[in-house]
């Protein structure tokens, strides 16, 4: 039945309606497609995670092909939270980009656009979902170049080399995943993840398994930009689209983690290398240097994009931690923080859309300078994924720290503790800036003159915002799942 | 969920929203219903926990109703009311709203039964309260809620971690009576007591509450620092260590006061004296003492929301705020002054006034205890309250020499609010039998003997003769003090300024690669993230890619070595 | 400019004759009363007399010495441009 199918489903839909909208060419049609896509994607991914929920883990051979020969498409309480996420947010982004990308687009290459999205929502999906270490680098490479088309048809000069840049460090990243995934198969003949855990448990010689190891938490770490290799990640963000920089904001790097996880809780779980290896402590001193640094950064940027750009480099650092203390809580923390965070900066980043529409595509903070009277609704939501970014209770962002608090101090960790809080200082610096330039700075001659953002936009801003506020009082969904997950996680690690 | 309308913090909320939208009439009757309604809540309400549910991850009680919890939210909706009353004429549209949210918070502590529950509702207070003092609109304000936001926020960090701490340690978050012998409780110990006012960060409470505006000071006087004391009566009665917190508030508080121009510095320092009372009692522990405690925060409210309400009165018609600026104006404010005589005639424990009543079940209990030293100090203190309160702030605000002012009384609102204090701080000294019936604990205490109103006599006022006496001494001059907030107002960017001037007096000399290292040391924090620094500059592709192969090479070798 | 009765030196003289009156009543009632002291101290005769004026001089002697280490113009803060 069509129901048993829904696992390709998910990820077909998308990939084909890609050459569709290249094929007809249309910017409205393209735009329909893109929303319809992203919307049925978004239902699958439903399904699938109450069905995971209900029945336990997905198994799905593709074209009827046995794991491990064939490909095996897997959904757990982890990919089909991703899922949801993923699916979510483009289900989102997808209806109000059009206000944005007929604003910033030259009319000829919108439908590029809106083919590139379903390429590389297709792509994201596909990664999630595929069981299959090689089917996942194909997906990762679909994301990626649809990716550094979507930066590069961004209006500024900058755009094309931001994308070029992106394009040289995301091919570097492709090139370490795929060796390292090579000498895993070079050492157990398979490719199935599943497979390779079994398989990985009885090789001797542990040599070449650390060496792919490497490799690929190399890659993928290039990926996700955990701090120090996030230096593509700011310049792409502040120089793409808008509705792209929400897109990606909220997901791209968030798959990326949820790779690494199954790397290293599913894949090399059996291996036990992640706490053989210092590799624990590593991640643990990189994710609070990134999470103090790349705040630290924010507070001194200029421009609003840019600023909250750094801002995601921090709290990728946050996830890397929970993902570093592997227990209970901090995994949860670690989990649903790529949720948390996802609504937020989503929600952010449609609302700063929204300002360099109205701004002709500026967005320094000299051009905001009392803002807060002028678009009232666009600068308070903007406040309040503020507040989640900080960490305030009663928000999203609340939840996680509490995970991942709990988690450090679980762990004995007790300056991790002190320093995840006293980076929420840091972040309460940077949000305060905006703060001040929106609501305590005198407008001048050079600020934004024209009124609110146009209402779908803002409506559905609006309706991250309140998630936001919602997933910080009712935890029942988002930390249910997470914890799912994470209970999951762990147990391939016993 | 539906006996979250029951919750007078609800009234208080929705409160806050209309006064923030209305205007004119509408908007005095919203100020003054909310709080009423928000009190008969109070009384409402069945004792017992009204509303249980789970948030991450462990049980909470938001909502449950004991004696002790009624007791503070019932004073805290009275000086909501009071506060209201008095500040209707402000003209700031923020700060009575923000006032709601903030005692809204207050209350929302005292019903709470779980840790998580109190760590949130302690956070928006330190925001409500933030924005009270940040709504007089001065740049000295702005300033100063800006330091109180960091005080406060250091200490919600604080609470923090010894919550997650305790749930960590325990499996729970039950907010009952603990002792300090665990990482998590320590931190929560140590978070309500810089709310508390408590050394070491005392400072933040006479730094902050006078840049308020002059109804401002009024509402924060009543609920941080008196939430805190009813935070450490459930938290932690009879924890030994808090005597000695208590005494070392009590008198810091009054040698600084004593030292001390601005007026409602002198009512702010004379906080953390009152305070210290309070918590000394917590520390002694026994029954007596925490009704002492409790009874003394209820007075303590009123009485210091009147010596505050006077003051803001003064320096609502005069603009002055200095003792050397003021004096000589009972003569046209007489109202005001009779109020603020009564007030410090209170905060003195003058029998017949409420003060009397409450203080001396504290000392009362020091003396059951044979606590000796304990009670000689707090027999101490009190005369040096009066000193420093009592006397202090009437003579040299109204009395002393003539300023010249001849300012009006303030408009009624103002007045009637006062009036009404005055009236309660008496009454309670007179009848306090319905104050005694609602404390944590039954007790038959009789303040009034013979032998206690007399030696109470004779302590205060011969305390007042040792002011007249030594009043050369106490000459006002035009200072102020050095206080713990030295360390972060001036010790901290001194110091980033010496390091500066120490870096480029290296520079100026010859650039030796030594002094080029120390600049770059100096430099460090700043220089790495501003927009052209390393970190946040754009790097070159192929820096960029060096490094993740420097970082590659660094694993592999890693892991082989190790 | 008329003077304020409260302010004639004539009213100061009166006021502190009352005073005085009162403190010394204050004393001498406490022959008259039954008294219960908590401690063996506080049981001598006029020891809240003596204890409060002492006390109190003390507090202001010793805030006195503090101020000299620690009073500053009020001015201080201000260069840093918080007034």
């Amino acid at each position: 039945m069509i129901l048993d199918h829904l696992p390709a489903l998910q990820v077909v839909l998308p990939l084909i309606s890609a050459p569709v909208i290249v094929l007809v060419r249309r910017s409205r049609f393209a735009w329909l497609m893109a929303v319809a896509v992203s919307w049925v994607a978004a239902a699958i991914a439903v399904m699938l995670a109450i069905r995971v929920a209900d029945a336990g883990v997905i198994s799905y051979a593709l074209g009827n092909w046995q794991p491990p020969w064939g490909i095996e498409y897997r959904v757990d309480p982890l990919s089909a939270f991703v899922l949801v996420l993923v699916a979510g947010t483009a289900a989102i982004v997808a209806p109000f980009s059009r206000i944005s990308v007929v604003a910033e687009l030259p009319r000829e290459q919108e439908y590029l656009l809106y083919a590139m999205f379903c390429l590389c929502l297709a792509g994201l999906l596909g990664i999630t979902i595929t069981g299959d270490v090689f089917n996942l680098f194909v997906f990762l490479e679909i994301s990626s170049l649809s990716t550094y088309v979507m930066v590069a048809l961004g209006q500024k000069r900058q755009a094309l080399a931001a994308a070029y840049r992106y394009l040289i460090m995301g091919t570097i990243a492709a090139t370490f995943y795929v060796i390292g995934i090579g000498m895993l198969y070079l050492m157990t003949g398979t490719l199935n993840m599943a497979d390779l855990s079994v398989r990985l448990a009885d090789v001797t010689d542990v040599r070449p398994i650390l060496a792919a190891f490497a490799f690929i938490t190399v890659g993928i770490g290039l990926k996700l930009a955990l701090f120090p290799l996030h230096q593509w990640l700011p310049n792409a963000y502040t120089f793409a689209p808008s509705a792209v920089t929400a897109f990606l904001g909220a997901t791209a790097t968030k798959v990326s983690i949820y790779v690494l996880l199954r790397f290293y809780f599913t894949v090399f779980g059996t291996t036990l290398l992640f706490r053989a290896m210092p590799t624990d402590q590593v991640l643990m001193l990189l994710s609070l240097l990134g999470a103090v640094t790349a705040s630290l950064v924010a507070v001194f940027q200029k421009d609003i994009k840019r600023m909250f750009a750094y801002s995601s480099v921090g709290q990728v650092g946050y996830i890397t931690l929970g993902i570093s203390l592997a227990n209970t809580s901090g995994l949860t923390a670690a989990v649903v923080h790529l949720l948390n965070h996802a609504v937020t900066k989503g929600a952010i980043f449609i609302l700063i859309a929204g300002i360099t529409l109205r701004t002709g595509g500026a967005s320094g903070f000299d051009r905001l300078k009392g803002i807060g009277s002028r678009m009232p609704f666009t600068s308070f939501g903007i406040v309040i994924g503020g507040l989640s970014l900080i960490g305030v209770p009663g928000t999203a962002g609340f939840v996680s720290k509490w995970y991942l608090v709990l988690g450090a101090i679980q762990r004995g960790e007790w300056i991790v503790a002190a320093v995840v809080l006293a980076s929420s200082l840091i972040a309460a610096a940077y949000v305060w800036k905006f703060v001040e330039t929106a609501y305590l700075t005198k407008p001048d001659e050079s600020s934004v003159k024209a009124g609110e953002a146009p209402l779908p936009m803002l409506a559905f801003a609006w309706f991250m915002v309140v998630l936001c506020v919602f997933l910080g009082l009712d935890t029942s969904l988002s930390v249910g799942g997470a914890r799912a997950a994470a209970d999951f996680l762990l147990g391939g690690l016993r | 969920m539906t006996s979250l309308l029951a919750h007078p913090t609800t009234a208080l909320f929705l409160g806050a929203v209309l006064v923030a939208i209305l205007k004119g009439q509408a908007r005095s009757v919203a100020a003054l219903v909310a709080p009423l309604l928000a009190l008969w809540l109070v009384w409402q309400v069945p004792e017992g926990i009204v509303w249980q549910t789970h948030f991450l991850g462990v049980e909470i009680t938001p909502f449950a109703v004991d004696r002790l919890s009624r007791l503070f939210a019932t004073i805290f909706s009275i000086m909501v009311f009071s506060g209201a009353l008095f500040s209707l004429n402000q003209t700031s549209r923020l700060e009575l709203p923000a006032a709601f949210v903030y005692a809204g918070s207050a209350i929302g502590v005292t019903f709470a039964r779980d840790l998580v529950t109190v760590f949130l509702f302690w956070e928006l207070m330190a925001i409500g309260s933030t924005l009270v003092i940040w709504s007089a609109g001065t740049r000295r304000s702005y300033a100063a809620s800006m330091r109180y936001l960091m005080v406060h926020l250091t200490g919600g960090v604080l609470l923090l971690i010894g919550v997650t701490a305790f749930i960590a340690e325990t499996g729970q978050a039950t907010f009952g009576a603990m002792t300090p012998h665990s990482v998590g409780t320590w931190f929560i110990l140590a978070a309500f007591l810089v709310n508390a006012g408590a050394p070491p960060l005392s400072a933040w409470l006479p730094d902050a509450y006078p840049e308020a505006s002059w109804s401002g000071t009024v509402f924060l006087s009543a609920f941080t620092t008196k939430t805190a004391v009813y935070a450490l009566l459930r938290g932690f009665p009879g924890a030994e260590i808090l005597v000695f917190v208590g005494l070392f508030m009590v008198f810091y508080g009054i040698l600084y006061a004593l030292l001390e121009n601005d007026m409602r510095r002198i009512l702010s320092y004379s906080i953390v004296n009152q305070v210290g009372f309070m918590v000394t009692g917590i520390g002694i522990g026994t029954e007596m003492a925490l009704n002492g405690a409790a009874a003394h925060a209820f007075a303590h409210i009123m009485y210091k929301a009147l010596l505050l309400m006077s003051a803001g009165s003064v320096f609502y018609v005069t603009g002055k705020r200095k003792c050397t600026d003021l004096g000589g104006i009972f003569r046209t404010m007489p109202l005001t002054a009779i109020c603020g005589i009564v007030g410090a005639l209170a905060i003195s424990a003058f029998p017949l006034t409420s003060g009397f009543i409450s203080k001396s079940m504290i000392a009362q209990a020091a003396a059951d205890r044979h606590m000796t030293v304990a009670w000689l100090l707090l027999a101490a203190a009190s005369a040096g309250v009066f000193l420093h309160a009592g006397i202090k702030f009437p003579w040299f605000v109204f009395f002393q020499k003539d300023s010249g002012l001849r300012p009006p009384e303030p408009p009624l609102n103002m007045r009637i609010a006062m009036i009404l204090l005055s009236v309660v701080c008496v009454g309670l000294g007179v009848f306090y039998e319905p104050l005694y019936h609602i404390l944590p604990y039954a007790t038959d205490y009789r303040p009034y003997t013979a032998d206690h109103v007399v030696t109470q006599l004779q302590l205060l006022l011969f305390a007042g003769l040792a002011f007249f006496v030594m009043l050369g001494w106490l000459r006002r001059t035009l200072t102020i003090s050095l206080d713990f907030d030295w360390f972060y107002r001036r010790l901290g960017p001194a110091l980033v300024r010496i390091a500066e001037a120490v870096i480029e007096a290296g520079r100026a000399a010859v650039r030796t690669a030594v002094f080029d290292t120390m600049r770059a040391v100096g430099a460090w924090l700043v220089a790495r993230h501003r927009p052209d620094a390393l970190l946040a500059r754009t790097w070159s592709t192929s820096g960029m890619a060096l490094g993740v192969m420097l970082i590659l090479l660094a694993y592999l070798v890693g892991f082989y070595v190790l | 400019m008329d003077r304020h009765w409260l302010t004639r030196p004539g009213t100061i003289a009166l006021l502190w004759v009352v005073f005085v009156l009162v403190l010394a009543g204050t004393v001498v009632a406490e022959a008259f009363i039954h008294r219960h002291a908590h401690f063996e101290v506080t049981s001598w005769f006029g020891f809240n007399a003596v204890f409060g004026f002492a006390s109190c001089a003390v507090m202001i002697v010793g805030a006195k010495v503090i101020g000299f280490v620690l009073k500053r113009p009020d001015t201080y803060y201000s260069e840093d441009g918080d007034d």
